[in-house]
């Protein structure tokens, strides 16, 4: 039964990397594999070496950090005030405008952001000196310590509903006999929630804490390209667009390889790192 | 159990037949017939040759569409019986390329911008030596004289230019290519002067903005993303009183290269933008615009001034040129100016006749049926239609005078310059991009290659208020307000090739990087810490190594005159 699928296992996850010898190597995309130049650590060296590396590094762990505890805040309460609501019609509404902007490319995306932080018309700007808030607008794409904020809050924009989808899903699993039981023993609203919807969607907020921590290199690359210019370069610049510049643009494929492969030996340890935390508090667990 | 295995092993042959079909097809298409009698010359008229379609890539971003679609590709395909479908960039050039090459597979023809050097290295194009001397009477005709700037370092050609002057050299009458811009209405409320200095310009500015209190103007903006740094980094060269070379200003007598970035030059010219911006005259949104909303920006007519090139801007300004077409108004449209910082510079913002060797049209190693693609590029070297790709058909997109003068009434200069015709007719798609004369050619009867330099066109183009400023000015074509080119035989240094991934690449990539970083905070410091951040800039630009990278191009540009002397 299973063979077929250790065959497409072998095939297509563990024969690729074949192709991580090319961080060894000097590669020149034409010629063939064993004409190739054989360049030792060099290209890791240039990586970890290099002084960008440190800020790089920095800003993608901060960015997914914040992504991170941002994304599941949000979702939860999301999907818990949704869980709450007895109209079936005004919950459809709220779903699906709130996962609507999945759907739209960063490409998109990043242009009404950029429109709408804008100094001239934008229309954050436009209400905050509105309510007197600020006197004048402020370039929030200009100044760095907004970055890593700007792009949280895009991210929750975008992604919210549909990180709900999956806790809704959970707390669908949850018998309703529960929540009779514990309104006749005299619970309120904020109790059940506290005492029944919290810990009935427990083990699913567990096993995607630790797949997330296994992406924390992973910051995605798109947002920060396409936002980022140079005054936010400090905080905007990640290893995605790092790798990008230095080594996609210039051809240098060896180098792309040598970062992929610390990114996927860094996730491979916080990913047992995580699994292994929640074994020992005797949580549910990936593996 | 038995039989649910048995349907399994099914469905797993099902899917990895159609994986393997997935895999192998894509090939054959516009294979449809290219039985071609190879060796028997260009004669695409005697034979009848099956029909054909080809793939051709086109590192801008465009329409896709067949030639064969348009008017002139028609007439293409009639002679020839090829067409290509024409693919064109969407996203990132050098992400596309990266693709093409980590598959090695590609498009018949290719015709990429920056990221040809990716290609070369990596042999994505057949060398075309042979194929010429075979099949390529005409190419030999026109590229001959530039072989040895097209060869690469193994003698072969691989791809072709589509910079060759063929016939007399026909400077433009137009600014096509970098200077300051200003807003007519400024350059009329003062009376039509004749602006030098980069400080007389700015003055200008300033006391416009002055006199027109709440009219939400904007004194001054640039353009800064991604890939079009170059536009605020550019000008202290000009500046100076040099063309444009790239990061570099080449000595006009020892032909030493060196890196403006650090020089008094680019010091100035970013404390001025620094003032200004202290006056609240220079847009600080510049910084983190998209080139979108810049381009929106200088469509609505509220910048006074800018620098940039032509074909930049070029969609803005036809959007302006337009609605001055409309309201008969031209105050919102701009002039180009040959500004300098002091009076006795000379200005050097027009293009030497040069012939950039690094971006050209080549056929890829996936080709098909590099013969029939070598005698359509041959087909279209010759006079008849260099003239149809850029002229048109007589009686239709142009006429002939009795002296046998080129030239285009009003009606057919309006039809000829509108975006939907152009692309429909083939001019969009013909008139760059393909083997060519390059621009300034003429044809032996003195008639210019392209229309637009044809001095009768040029004339005809210019609306009344265009001819009101010229007339103001005392010239008969705007290009006349600047000053003559000198000959640099290694111009455009831009166009010197850089190893992939060499220290030198590497260099220019830092700088680009340390630039992004600084400039903005340059330009927008408070006057008083002007001159600490830029000694903080200078510091760490001299760690980044310059002194090799002005060697490297000293000594490619030594290489490039010998070459082009023929040394």
């Amino acid at each position: 039964m299973s063979v077929p699928f250790l065959i497409w296992l072998i095939i297509f996850k563990y024969l690729p990397l074949w192709g991580w010898s090319i961080a060894f190597q000097d590669y020149k995309p034409a010629k063939g594999m064993f004409d190739q130049t054989w360049a030792g650590l060099k290209h890791f060296k240039f990586l970890f070496q290099d002084e960008h590396f440190v800020r790089v590094m920095r800003n993608t762990l901060a960015m997914s950090f914040i992504n991170l505890v941002l994304g599941f805040v949000t979702a939860i309460t999301l999907a818990i005030l949704l869980n709450e609501l007895r109209k079936v019609v005004f919950k459809r509404v709220v779903q699906t405008i709130s996962y609507l902007p999945h759907f739209i490319s960063w490409v998109v995306a990043s242009s009404i952001i950029a429109t709408a932080l804008s100094a001239d018309g934008g229309i954050i700007n436009d209400v905050l000196m509105w309510l007197g808030i600020i006197k004048e607008p402020i370039l929030w794409l200009g100044e760095g310590k907004y970055f890593w904020g700007i792009l949280g809050v895009s991210e929750v924009w975008k992604n919210v509903g549909w990180n709900t989808i999956i806790y809704l899903a959970a707390m669908t699993s949850i018998d309703p006999s529960q929540y009779e039981a514990a309104e006749i023993d005299g619970a309120g609203r904020f109790q059940r929630i506290w005492n029944i919807t919290l810990p009935g969607i427990k083990s699913v907020v567990v096993i995607l804490l630790i797949m997330n921590i296994g992406n924390l290199l992973e910051t995605g690359f798109e947002p920060q390209y396409l936002l980022g210019n140079g005054m936010n370069v400090d905080y905007s610049e990640n290893l995605d667009i790092f790798v990008l510049k230095y080594g996609i643009q210039m051809g240098n494929f060896s180098l792309s390889i040598a970062a992929g492969m610390f990114k996927t030996v860094v996730s491979f340890i916080l990913l047992f790192t995580a699994n292994h935390i929640a074994k020992r508090l005797g949580e549910d667990r990936l593996f | 159990m038995k039989k649910r295995r048995f349907w399994l092993s099914c469905l797993t042959i099902v899917m990895l037949a159609s994986l393997l079909s997935a895999c192998s097809g894509g090939k054959d298409n516009g294979k449809v017939g290219s039985n071609t009698s190879a060796g028997s010359g260009n004669g695409a008229q005697e034979e009848k040759l099956d029909k054909v379609t080809f793939t051709y890539f086109n590192a801008v971003a465009g329409k896709d569409i067949n030639t064969n679609e348009t008017t002139i590709g028609k007439i293409l395909e009639e002679q020839t019986g090829v067409n290509f479908k024409i693919e064109h960039l969407v996203g990132d050039e050098n992400t596309k390329v990266g693709t093409f090459i980590a598959s090695n597979s590609y498009p018949d023809v290719l015709v990429p911008g920056g990221s040809i050097d990716k290609l070369l290295s990596s042999g994505s194009f057949i060398p075309l030596n042979d194929l010429i001397d075979q099949y390529g009477p005409n190419i030999k005709r026109v590229y001959e004289p530039y072989y040895n700037l097209m060869k690469a370092e193994d003698g072969n050609i691989y791809f072709l230019p589509m910079s060759a002057v063929v016939g007399e050299y026909i400077s433009a009458p137009n600014i096509e290519q970098g200077a300051f811009w200003i807003q007519r209405r400024v350059l009329k409320e003062a009376g039509y002067p004749k602006i030098k200095t980069f400080d007389d310009y700015l003055n200008l500015i300033r006391e416009y903005v002055k006199k027109h209190p709440g009219e939400d103007l904007t004194g001054y903006i640039a353009l800064t993303t991604q890939d079009q740094f170059f536009a605020l980094t550019n000008p202290p060269m000009h500046l100076a009183g040099y063309p444009n070379d790239g990061g570099v200003i080449i000595d006009m007598e020892t032909h030493e290269a060196n890196d403006y970035a650090d020089d008094d030059i680019t010091k100035r010219y970013l404390q001025e933008l620094n003032q200004l911006n202290a006056e609240g005259l220079f847009d600080k949104s510049s910084f983190v615009d998209n080139r979108d909303q810049y381009l929106a920006k200088i469509a609505s007519g509220k910048v006074l001034g800018f620098f940039d090139y032509r074909w930049q801007v070029g969609q803005s300004m036809n959007n302006l040129r337009e609605a001055a077409q409309q309201t008969g108004n031209d105050d919102l449209e701009y002039m180009a100016l040959p500004i300098v910082f002091d009076e006795n510079i000379k200005d050097q913002y027009l293009d030497p006749p040069s012939f950039v060797n690094n971006r050209g049209v080549g056929i890829s190693v996936s080709a098909k049926d590099p013969v029939r693609i070598i005698k359509y590029f041959d087909n279209l070297l010759t006079d008849e239609n260099q003239i149809l790709s850029n002229w048109g058909i007589e009686g239709e997109t142009y006429s002939v005078d009795e002296n046998g003068r080129f030239y285009r009434t009003e009606e057919q200069i309006n039809q000829t310059n509108a975006e939907a015709f152009r692309e429909s007719f083939g001019f969009k798609y013909f008139e760059y991009n393909w083997p060519r004369y390059g621009n300034g050619s003429s044809l032996p009867d003195g008639n210019s290659v392209g229309a637009g330099r044809q001095p009768e066109v040029a004339q005809m183009s210019y609306s009344d208020s265009d001819k009101k400023l010229l007339e103001a000015y005392g010239i008969q074509s705007f290009s006349q307000l600047f000053a003559a080119p000198d000959v640099r035989p290694w111009y455009p240094a831009w166009s010197i090739q850089i190893e992939q991934g060499s220290p030198a690449q590497i260099f220019t990539q830092k700088k680009s990087d340390l630039q992004r970083k600084y400039f903005p905070k340059l330009v927008l410091a408070n006057p008083a810490e002007f001159d600490k951040i830029w000694d903080e800039y200078v510091k760490e630009f001299n760690k980044l190594g310059v002194k090799d990278y002005e060697q490297l191009m000293t000594d490619e540009v030594a290489k490039k005159v010998d070459l082009v002397q023929g040394k």
